[in-house]
């Protein structure tokens, strides 16, 4: 039986804490959410680049890495990503558990204490984030925007969604805008990290040898919060496919193809549907037995890779694969095949069975690691769905080939996006 | 049965060499769900010149151990991923310049599992039609690597770095080094390097160890084998000089990539002695060019170095060489700048409280690392095979002293062993 979350509230900030003796570790995760908007992305995704510069008690960015390095090189580092129409910032923090090292000091108050000042107590000066931060992390966001386009397979993946949520606040990215950034400075984004602070969804989870009640203790001086009380998550909008299916392509100095798709799949995490929904992704395409892999791979050698991914918590899926680019039509017919066979409703017990088995096992092996299983533990939250790992388990073995064939009448095409070489332009 | 406990770590490993010649090691985790195991052959991607047991010495096409691990997945019978899959597991595999790792990770169902394992890599399959279906997937997956900048450009220094080793060889070879391959070929490379005694079982987490030894010794004595003997790998003399100071290659990027590094003319020392070495010296590149150097905070204030900015240092049979780079919108100042820190920290030394503070921190950072099984798994093997033992990492950072870092340091950054290669967009 796996160790269970015992949970609290301490004023703005939800508490998560797994009391557990595998790891070596305390990990420490915190996740951010406001909803995802035009005007507000930007400077919700350069705030945490400034934030890692320095704090108050270690005002200088060296300080602050050499105070890492003294708790025995504790993991700090953040995530920016998108979470249904939400923006999270995910800060993460791994440290050693005392038993294992001859330390002095708490290790685990230690960390609290340095990330709730990471996040909630900045250097400041003036009252204002410390201009040249602001300005060195500008050009640092603006470089990772820019670097998007370096990894061909991500660049086609963002491009894809992109051009298929364009209507929505889901194709801003989670690293922003970079024409947003010559626009904003330390004043502006002091004001936009302390409007933030007020409005942000928070979640704080710790997993290691500790209890709820000694987190609450630590937590209480550790972050310097405005008042107030736990602020929720929204469904995500469910949009329905375009009429016809747009394609899009685009050209670039590339040998291999990129060929991407996006798909409307009608439901999101929260809803009833998800687990037959989850089921049908596996048959078509989240492992080596699945009906992708196996016919545009194993059977006509097109590719390499061939995949699909369900996000569950926007409600799309996507479909991704590296080709050579003369082979563009007969990919896109293998693969629309793979789709229409699945709403016809052919594969096998055996296949669905397989399925099932690899999916429980991946839930299964969540369990195993704490920050995939705060990380699991965190889209129930989002999506305001209470599944556990063996609940979620159950839902899945339930899902009939009925229900997998009503799933597959949910999901619809609507774009299809291909990366390709300058031959022949024009 | 041979037990190995390691207190401190509280981890105790458990050890078995069988009759055939495989080494077992089993690490049961308490509490743990999932089982990780991970079977390995050193057979990787630099030993393309060796001479069997009793056999002629051959050389054979580049890319080949990691064709063979493509079609090791293929049995009489089908496909090995789907009898996984039907047991829940997840199997994959992964060939590197010295080994090629087979795996897989499950929950239940872990005899069955471990014996598909076993059986699968014991059992090789290649026909002539399924040998020449496998060459489009792996051309495709070249041409993935080909369009990726990181990977050219860590691939360029090496191929700048070496002239005659073959770790300058890309893994998975070329199109036509590939189009090259026969299961004749294949049939060769696996009878020589898959004997039970070129070879590493470790399995870890959720086990009891008799039972599990018991399984494998059961299915071991079930197969014959052929008596094994010595693989002779013939390894191409290195000069002491690089092959090209600097290559430069076009691919469209936001910023010019730009990695450089210095080559060990005769790899790292063996055994034990040579862990050190590699931990020394990564301890020592630590001092000076992590995250937390005074270097570091300069060159990303000037604009010169991003977050991916980084050192790694690599060493296997016959060869050892530094990494140190990252995306920069001046290459050859940001080249200059490290090198002149490098030489000036190795004449002045390095400093003793920064010795002590990164130490502290990279022992951290490995107890850490034991948290994830798969890491376990893959770098005890690593370790092992080298002659060293994983669970006595924080043993040998304790016993490094600042005057040993010192030394490797100075002779490591040679300015006639330094190599560079940047990958840019090609000019409007």
């Amino acid at each position: 039986m796996p160790e269970q979350f015992e949970r609290g509230e301490l004023e703005r900030l939800r508490l998560h804490v797994l009391p557990t003796k595998r790891f070596k570790t305390f990990a420490l995760s915190l996740f951010a959410g406001i909803p995802l908007s035009e005007s507000r992305v930007t400077p919700t995704a350069l705030t945490p680049f400034v934030l890692r510069r320095g704090t108050q008690s270690y005002p200088d960015t060296l300080q602050f890495r050499e105070r890492l390095d003294n708790l025995y090189g504790a993991g700090f580092g953040f995530d920016l990503y998108k979470r249904g129409d939400h923006q999270v910032v995910n800060f993460r923090l791994d440290i050693i558990n005392d038993r294992f090292v001859s330390s002095s000091e708490s290790l685990l108050k230690e960390a609290l204490k340095f990330l709730g000042e990471a996040v909630t107590a900045p250097a400041l000066e003036d009252g204002k984030f410390r201009p040249k931060y602001v300005e060195a992390e500008k050009t640092t966001v603006s470089k990772r925007i820019d670097a998007i386009i370096n990894d061909k397979i991500r660049y086609a993946g963002e491009r894809c969604v992109e051009e298929m949520c364009r209507n929505e606040p889901f194709r801003l990215h989670a690293l922003g805008r970079k024409d947003d950034l010559p626009g904003i400075d330390a004043g502006t984004l002091t004001e936009a990290y302390r409007s933030w602070l007020q409005d942000v969804s928070l979640d704080l989870y710790v997993a290691g040898d500790t209890s709820l009640s000694e987190v609450q203790e630590i937590v209480g001086g550790a972050f310097r919060l405005p008042q107030g009380s736990p602020a929720g998550y929204q469904e995500p909008a469910l949009i329905p496919a375009r009429d016809e299916v747009q394609t899009i392509v685009e050209r670039l100095d590339v040998g291999q193809g990129k060929l991407n798709m996006g798909l409307r799949v009608g439901s999101s995490y929260g809803s009833d549907k998800y687990p037959a929904l989850l089921v049908y992704n596996g048959l078509l395409g989240a492992f080596p037995h699945s009906k992708l892999f196996v016919n545009v791979r194993e059977k006509a050698s097109l590719a390499y890779y061939a995949s699909s991914r369900l996000d569950g918590h926007k409600g799309i899926m996507t479909i991704q694969s590296g080709i050579e680019i003369a082979n563009y039509e007969k990919a896109v017919g293998i693969i629309r095949e793979q789709l229409a066979a699945l709403e016809r409703g052919e594969f096998t017990a055996d296949d669905l069975a397989k399925t099932k088995a690899m999916m429980s096992n991946q839930i299964r092996e969540i369990q195993d690691s704490a920050f995939e299983r705060i990380g699991f533990d965190f889209s129930g939250v989002v999506a305001g769905k209470d599944r556990t790992g063996e609940s979620f388990i159950s839902e899945l073995e339930a899902v009939t080939p009925e229900m997998v064939v009503e799933a597959a009448k949910d999901v619809k095409l609507d774009t299809i996006y291909f990366l390709r070489d300058r031959k022949g332009e024009g | 049965m041979e037990k190995m406990d390691y207190p401190k770590l509280q981890e105790t490993v458990w050890h078995e060499k069988l009759e055939n010649g495989l080494e077992v090691f089993v690490l049961p985790k308490s509490g743990f769900t999932k089982t990780y195991a991970a079977f390995t052959t050193r057979f990787g991607s630099v030993d393309n010149r060796f001479r069997p047991p009793g056999g002629d010495e051959m050389k054979v096409p580049d890319g080949i151990a990691h064709f063979l691990e493509h079609k090791m997945f293929e049995e009489p019978e089908g496909d090995v991923f789907s009898r996984f899959a039907a047991q829940g597991a997840s199997a994959n595999a992964f060939t590197s310049f010295d080994r090629t790792v087979y795996l897989f990770s499950a929950t239940r169902q872990i005899p069955e599992n471990l014996t598909t394992l076993l059986d699968f890599v014991q059992n090789p399959y290649f026909t002539d039609e399924n040998v020449e279906k496998e060459k489009g997937i792996i051309i495709q997956e070249i041409d993935m690597y080909r369009d990726n900048p990181d990977w050219r450009v860590y691939f360029g220094l090496i191929e700048a770095l070496y002239q005659d080793h073959p770790v300058h060889i890309d893994i998975a070879g070329t199109a036509k080094s590939v189009r090259s391959i026969t299961k004749e070929m294949l049939y060769d490379c696996y009878n020589t390097f898959y004997h039970p005694s070129n070879m590493t079982l470790f399995v870890v987490g959720g086990v009891e160890p008799e039972p599990t030894f018991e399984l494998i010794r059961q299915n071991q004595a079930g197969k014959s084998f052929p008596q094994g003997g010595d693989i002779r790998r013939t390894v191409a003399e290195e000069p002491p000089q690089v092959k090209d100071k600097k290559r430069d290659i076009r691919l469209p990027v936001s910023l010019p990539k730009c990695l450089f590094g210095f080559k060990e003319p005769q790899g790292t020392a063996q055994g034990e002695a040579g862990i050190r070495q590699e931990l020394a010296t990564k301890l020592a590149l630590e001092t000076i060019l992590g995250p937390s150097s005074p270097l570091y905070q300069k060159l990303y204030d000037d604009n010169l170095i991003s977050d991916n900015f980084g050192y790694e240092f690599n060493t296997g049979p016959g060869f050892a060489f530094s990494i140190i780079g990252g995306e920069t919108a001046n290459p050859e100042e940001l080249m200059e700048r490290v090198t002149a820190a490098l030489y000036d920290t190795a004449a002045k030394g390095i400093d003793s409280d920064v010795f002590e503070r990164t130490r502290r921190k990279r022992i951290g950072g490995f107890l850490r690392m034991l948290n994830s099984p798969e890491s376990i798994a893959n770098e005890f093997t690593r370790y092992r095979h080298r002659g060293g033992d994983l669970f006595r990492v924080v043993q040998y950072y304790e016993s490094l002293t600042v005057d040993e870092l010192n030394e490797l340091l100075k002779s490591h950054v040679s300015p006639d062993r330094l190599a560079a290669c940047i990958v840019r967009s090609a000019e409007a």
